[in-house]
Parts: C-alpha cells; structure tokens; sequence
C-alpha cells in the first residue's frame, strides 16, 4: 500500500502520518490502514455456508445485502474462538464487494508517523506473505500492519484453484 | 339453501362469496370515510346500501341467516336517509363502521370455518339508530322489499294512462357462472334501481330460493326504453350476453289482457305471438370482456416455477454442448445445441420477465384500508387529520406489497401519533387545527417510491439524541459528534422508540428498525426527512421486480436452509419402518419406487451417507438427475424468498445456489439440489 497523503488541512504537519484501526488478535495487536476500512460493526450472527473455504466463517446480512465474513484467527492459524461481544466485524471493500474480517476488539484508531513503520522482515512473515506491509512501534507495542484487500484476494485466489478442482472432480 | 350437504360446493360458492364480501367491504370502507366528510352525497349512500344488497343477497342464497339480518338492518338505516331525507349523523357513520367491522369479522370466522361472532349486539346497536320503526319493522323475510322489485313476479301489470311501453331484458348468465342466484338478484335490484321492473321469470322470490336458470328475463317499463337498464345489467359480473326488445306491440292500453299475461311469469310468455327477427328491439352483445383476466396465484407460482426448470435445462444443455464440443466427431452437434440453448435463455428470460410482471398488483390492494386506519386513529389520539392518497394505481410485486403493508402501517400510525399535533397545540402554533398526512406514491427510473408526509411537529434531533444516550444505545460524546441528519437515523437502531410510554397507537414492538430489515429483505430502502416544526417525510424506495423463487424452508442442524420448491416433488414424514438397506445404504421405497435415503447434513459434509440423528422428513428430490430422498430435521414452512448474491468469495461452491434473508432478519443459503451430491 503507498504511502498516503494527510488529509487537507493537515498538511503543516512535518511528519507524514497514518491513520490506522487498531485492533487485536489473540495477544497481538494488528493494525489496518483507515482508507480500507468501510465500517466496523457489533460481531451478529454468522451463518455458515456448506463447502466455503475454511476461512469463510459464514455469511452475515448486512442491511439486507448478504456479505462474507472472513475469520483472521483461523487465516493466521490461531486457534478457533467461541463468539464474544468484544468481537467486532472490519468491513472492506474488494473490487467492490463488500467482506468483512472478524477481529478480537478494536481498540482505536491511531496516528502512526510513517518514520516509525519498519519493512517486515521475512524471517517472521515468511517470504510469500504479501499482505503484511510493516510493523510499527507504538510506545512498547507492537504493530502488525495489515493489507485486508491483499489477504482478501489471495484468499480468493486460493478459493478458486480449490472449487475448480472439486468440480473437476465432481463432473 | 340446503346443499350444505355438499360441503365441497357449499365451500366453493362460499370462497367466491367471500372473495366478493372482501371487495365490497373494502369499497364501503373507503366510501364510508368519505360519507363522514359529505354526510349528504347521495351516491356514496348508493354505493354502500349496494354493497349491503349485494352482500344481504349471497348470505340468503348461502343460508347466512346472520348476515342477511345485519345487511338488511343496515340497508333499512341507508334507505331512511336515502329515501326519507333522514340526516346522516357522525354517530350513525359510527355505526355503519361498526357494522363492518362485525361483517369483517363474520367473513373471516366463514372463512376460516370458525364459529361465527354473534350478530345480537350490533344488531341492538343499529336498531336504536333506526329509529323509524316503521323501517325496522319489517321482519327479514320480507326483506328486499326496499328495491322496486315485485317479489313474486305476479304483480299486474299497471300500465299508466299514457301507455309507457313495455321493454324484454333477456339477461343470459355464463353457464359456468357460479352463484347464480347471487347474479340473478344482482341484475334484477340493479335493473330495478333504473327502471321500473313489471315481473321477471324467475320472480325474485323464486331467484331468492335459488331456483335460476342461467337466463333472466325482465320486464320493464322506463323513461329511457330500457337502455340504462341494459347498461347496468351488462355491467354485472359473469354476465354473457344481455337484450333488449319491445317486449309487444299490443301491450297497451287498448289490451288489458296482455298485460294480465305478463303477470303471469316465468314459463307463461311462450303465449305471446312474439317474433324476435321481427321486433323493433336492439341486441346487444356484451363486448367488454375486459383486458385483464383474473389468475390464482398459485398458477402464477407454478409458472414461475417452471421457468425456474427451463432456466436449469438450458445449463444443462450448455454443459452437454459443452462436452460434445470438445470430442470431434460431435463437435457439429455440440455447436447445433449451444445454439438451441442459447435460444432457450432468451426465450426463458423473456417467460421470466412476463411471469414476473403478471405478479404485479397496484398499490391500491394495501391503500384502502389506510383511510378507515387514520380516521380511527386519529379519533383514537384526539388529533384532527385530513389524509390524502395518490398513485394508489402504481404496481409493485405482491411479495413487496405484503413485506411493505406493516411498515407503512407503522409509519402512519407514527405519523399521527408523533406527528400531527393536537389541534389546540397546532392553532398555538400557527398551524391549521388539521393535520395533513399524505400517502404518494410514483415511479422513478427503476424504483416505485411511496412516501408519507405529515405536516406535524417533526422530529427533533436533539430529542433523539437525548433518547439514544438515555437507552445506553450511544455514549454522549458519541452522539455529539452526530450530524442532525445522522441523529434522525438513529430512530432506525434496535430498540430505538422516544415515546415514554408504549401508547395504544404505537409502541407495539415493531419499531423503525424492522420497517428498515424489513424492506431490505426485498432490496428496498427507507429515508427519513424532517424538520422541526414543519414535519416528516418518511419515503420507501422499492425495486419493480425482484428475483423471487419460492423455496421450502427446512431445518437441518440448527440452521435454516432454503430449497426451491421446483425441485422438490414431494415431502414425507420418515417412519422408522420405512428406511430400507439396499447394499448397505439406507432407502425409502415409495409407491413402489427406490429413493436412496442421503442426510442433508451428511450431504453438506460430503459424508451423504452419514445418517442425522434427528431427521424427521425426507423431501422427494432429483440429484444429478437421479431420484434421491433428503433427509431434514424439519420443515418450516414455504416461502418467498428474495434471492441475493453471495460475492465472489462464494458464487461457485458446488450444490449452493445463492443466499437470501429470511424474515427474522438472519440470512439462509439457498441450496440447488440438483448439484448437491
């Protein structure tokens, strides 16, 4: 994700910043940038869908359009958890189509000045991962930034390689 | 009537009765609102007292001794200040509203079989109105007497000095026409309403104890020669074809003795030397047949259902074109059959798009009612309200027409009790002491919009505000960051509703935030508009035609699924004694055929034959074009279900069609079983 610009107005700020939602994820704190997020809301009911890909939690109806809800502990092989009120869902946007990521609880919407961002290194996220795009110092924390249109689509990717295989299989 | 014997005739006659009484009692409502406003307009006394005939005729041919005595009361009421000049009062509006909710009550115990409400207190309530015993005296057999209509058809005739002449109204009913005798009664009251009617064959009384045939003959005498008379026959339903002729040349003065034979009646007019090429009469063809036929909806779900297989068929038919592309040799006859199922998608879309408008129903259907509502309302709340309609004509999909019948009850019913002001609040503040709310609707580009607007005190943001903090739904400071118009929004949170107290009125648990899930169940969406002071606009936007499928809802594992009805043939409960193994894999043998038993649970799983533990019904389906019994934990019903879009993420996963949101709110997958196993 390129660096964003400040918002108007802001522009005598020295620094360049970033607007991230903070959010955690088991122990860890994992950030988004702000651009990619659509909305947060409660976690609700989620039905699952037979034969989604393991990821796909379910399907949630959000003002009567029915959306995907990706569950990002099981992506990063956390161990599944049952559903609390903290849960919140992240909704985004990919190529239009609106998906939400079920998180632990977000705690807040950060500035980040960008100095404070550091490359992944590969040694952690492995070198295929594409969707982590830095981690950030705040104070003694550490954050994960996250690309959810990257994790989306490889997702998807992932998906379609998946269905099309059982189809062969099937006909 | 005795037939009751044949119940299923009796029910037969009795749903067209009833489909009727609803019709009627919808248009009295209507008129009867409007009688309030204009006590002395003599057509709406018409209007109603005909209903009130029409509605008094089917309960006697059905032998609904109740509902003749309430209508005739009714009638007796209507005739006094139609006939006598007898003052119309807000009280007697009262009653005659009384009266129909009674008569709505009646209709719905007939129809649902149930034990009808018992007439004796709104019988004494119209009796000390009517007043005039003379009126009330008359004993319900002896009803009818209040149209010009000779009861036993015997009367003499009694040609006036200046020999007016006598006119045949030959009136020939559909020979399939049901009710019969509620037709004949019609035209002849009718007829009578416009002419002078002589004596007709069959007489009214015979007619009244339903021996009709499907040909009425009138004589009449009238200013007109009859031609109103024909008109108004013509325009009764289920008639063929209506005549009319100079009924004899002789019947004048100069010939008493043919007027004695008129007299006579049915079966007596063979006497007469009449030549039907020769006389002077005029025929006349009943040529409005109308542009609109009357389908069940039922037949309409049935089509609709089939083109649901021809969509199928033809994607099929592409697969298998498909495959014969491929190998070489039948490459030419893979290309012939693309081209046929390219055909077919067009011509099934095109069946699609037919089917899809013939479900459309003018606003109208959910409109009438709303006037009575507001009237008594408003009544109720101590407001004046002047309520208008337009675009009452303006067709939706009936599926959208019932989702949005409760949500603009709702919106109303907000309207005058948190809208409109009382009247002394009103004059305070400059207003007129009556309220107005508007009812419009109207196309736009894709969309129907249907707005209500009142003229009332409007909705205060920072009462809104105040409200959302109190009911722990925001925190302060997150509502001072609102904007007014996102503070408004806030009446559309979950448990959102300002009045203190629950009224009568509103507050019955149904709150903005259904209206809102419920119209977007059917793609709709809801706005709201105010301004302090000035009033509310409240505005749905509804699509004209949805992609429904009419799906079977069944429970398996706790989760609800959908299953298009057009794939399922039938639905039985499982008995133990009737799961067989054939190789090892549970079967159920029905009238002698084989259905592999496969858990829809197991299925999913893509484990199918993994029995559920709980499985009560099996559906009677086809997979891949093999028969095939799916077992479910339980059924919850048939239902209309709107059909949405999964994203991308899951628009290809195998035996999965789709997803939908059922009525509580949460969402369904939509199963294609054709391709679930």
């Amino acid at each position: 994700m390129p660096a964003r610009e400040a918002t108007p107005g802001r522009e005598t700020v020295i620094e360049k910043e970033k607007q991230i939602v903070a959010f955690s994820l088991g122990s860890e704190t994992y950030g988004v940038d702000i651009a990619q997020v659509r909305e947060i809301i409660p976690i609700q009911k989620i039905v699952p869908v037979p034969r989604a890909p393991d990821f796909v939690e379910g399907i949630i109806n959000l003002r009567g359009r029915v959306i995907p809800v990706l569950d990002l502990r099981h992506h990063f092989g956390f161990e599944k958890k049952k559903q609390d009120p903290d849960q919140r869902i992240v909704l985004t946007e990919v190529d239009g189509e609106s998906i939400g990521v079920i998180v632990d609880s977000v705690s807040s919407v950060l500035r980040i000045p960008e100095a404070s961002i550091e490359p992944p290194a590969s040694v952690i996220t492995g070198d295929d991962i594409e969707y982590i795009q830095g981690i950030a110092k705040v104070g003694s924390n550490l954050i994960v930034l996250l690309d959810l249109t990257k994790i989306i689509s490889d997702a998807e990717k992932r998906t379609l390689k998946e269905v099309d295989l059982a189809s062969a299989v099937v006909r | 009537m005795n037939d009751k014997d044949n119940y299923q005739e009796y029910r037969q006659d009795l749903e067209i009765f009833l489909s009727e009484v609803d019709e009627l009692l919808a248009n009295t409502e209507e008129n009867l609102v409007e009688l309030e406003k204009a006590p002395s307009d003599a057509a709406l006394i018409q209007e109603v007292f005909r209903a009130m005939h029409t509605i008094k005729g089917g309960a006697a041919t059905l032998g609904l001794q109740d509902g003749v005595e309430v209508t005739h009361l009714m009638e007796s009421i209507l005739d006094e200040v139609r006939s006598q000049g007898r003052e119309l009062t807000a009280e007697m509006v009262d009653v005659l509203f009384a009266v129909l909710d009674y008569l709505r009550e009646w209709r719905n115990a007939l129809g649902g079989d149930k034990e009808r409400p018992s007439p004796e207190k709104i019988l004494a309530k119209i009796r000390e109105f009517a007043g005039n015993e003379s009126s009330v005296a008359h004993s319900v057999s002896q009803q009818g007497t209040s149209s010009a209509v000779p009861r036993d058809g015997s009367r003499t005739v009694d040609l006036d000095g200046d020999g007016k002449r006598i006119y045949l109204l030959t009136v020939r009913f559909k020979s399939d026409a049901p009710l019969l005798s509620v037709r004949a009664f019609q035209v002849l009251t009718l007829v009578g309403e416009v002419s002078e009617v002589l004596s007709s064959a069959p007489s009214l009384d015979d007619i009244e104890n339903d021996r009709v045939s499907d040909v009425l003959r009138i004589y009449l005498t009238a200013e007109d020669d009859g031609k109103e008379a024909a008109r108004t026959a013509r325009g009764v339903q289920d008639v063929a074809e209506v005549s009319l002729e100079r009924y004899d040349q002789r019947v004048s003065r100069d010939n008493p003795a043919a007027s004695g034979s008129v007299a006579g009646g049915a079966g007596n007019e063979a006497g007469f030397s009449r030549d039907e090429s020769a006389s002077q009469g005029y025929t006349v063809k009943k040529t409005t047949l109308g542009k609109t036929v009357r389908v069940d909806v039922a037949l309409l779900d049935f089509l609709m259902d089939m083109v649901g297989e021809l969509v199928i068929d033809r994607t099929r038919l592409t697969q298998i074109a498909t495959r014969l592309q491929r190998s070489g040799e039948t490459s030419a006859v893979g290309n012939e059959i693309r081209a046929l199922a390219a055909h077919l998608q067009r011509t099934s879309a095109e069946l699609q798009e037919g089917i899809m408008r013939a479900r459309l129903l003018p606003l109208k259907n959910i409109f009438t009612k709303f006037p009575r509502m507001i009237r008594d309302l408003a009544q109720r709340c101590g407001k004046q309200v002047e309520f208008e309609m337009a675009g009452e004509d303006t067709e939706l999909d009936r599926t959208v027409l019932e989702v949005i019948d409760d949500p603009l009850i709702h919106i109303l019913r907000n309207a005058i009790d948190h809208g409109i002001e009382t009247p002394d609040e009103r004059v305070a503040r400059g207003k007129p002491p009556k309220g107005r709310i508007r009812l419009l609707a109207w196309h736009e580009e894709n969309q129907v919009l249907v707005r209500v607007e009142d003229d009332g005190a409007g909705i205060d943001p920072e009462k809104i505000k105040k409200a959302a903090v109190k009911k722990g739904l925001l925190t302060e400071e997150e509502v001072r960051k609102l904007s007014e118009k996102e503070a408004i929004e806030l009446i559309f949170m979950p448990g959102f509703s300002t009045t203190e107290k629950a009224t009568e009125v509103s507050g019955r648990g149904v709150g903005m935030d259904v209206v809102r899930t419920n119209l977007e169940r059917i793609n709709g969406h809801v706005e709201v508009r105010s301004q302090v002071g000035l009033g509310t606009e409240v505005t749905l936007r509804l699509p004209l035609t949805l992609a429904i499928m009419r799906a079977l809802l069944v429970k398996c594992e706790d989760l609800t699924y959908a299953i298009p009805t057009s794939s399922v043939e039938e639905v039985l409960a499982i008995k133990d004694g009737d799961i067989r193994t054939i190789q090892g894999k549970p079967a159920m043998s029905v009238r002698g055929r084989i259905f592999p038993l496969i858990s829809l649970a197991g299925a999913l799983r893509d484990d199918k034959w993994k029995r559920g533990s709980s499985e009560r019904y099996a559906l009677l389906t086809r997979t891949n074009d093999e028969p095939l019994a799916l077992g479910v934990d339980d059924l919850l019903g048939e239902e209309e279900v709107v059909v949405k879009e999964m994203g991308r993420l899951l628009s290809r996963l195998k035996g999965i069609a789709g997803a939908t949101i059922l009525a509580q709110g949460d969402p369904a997958v939509i199963l294609d079983v054709q391709r679930l196993i």
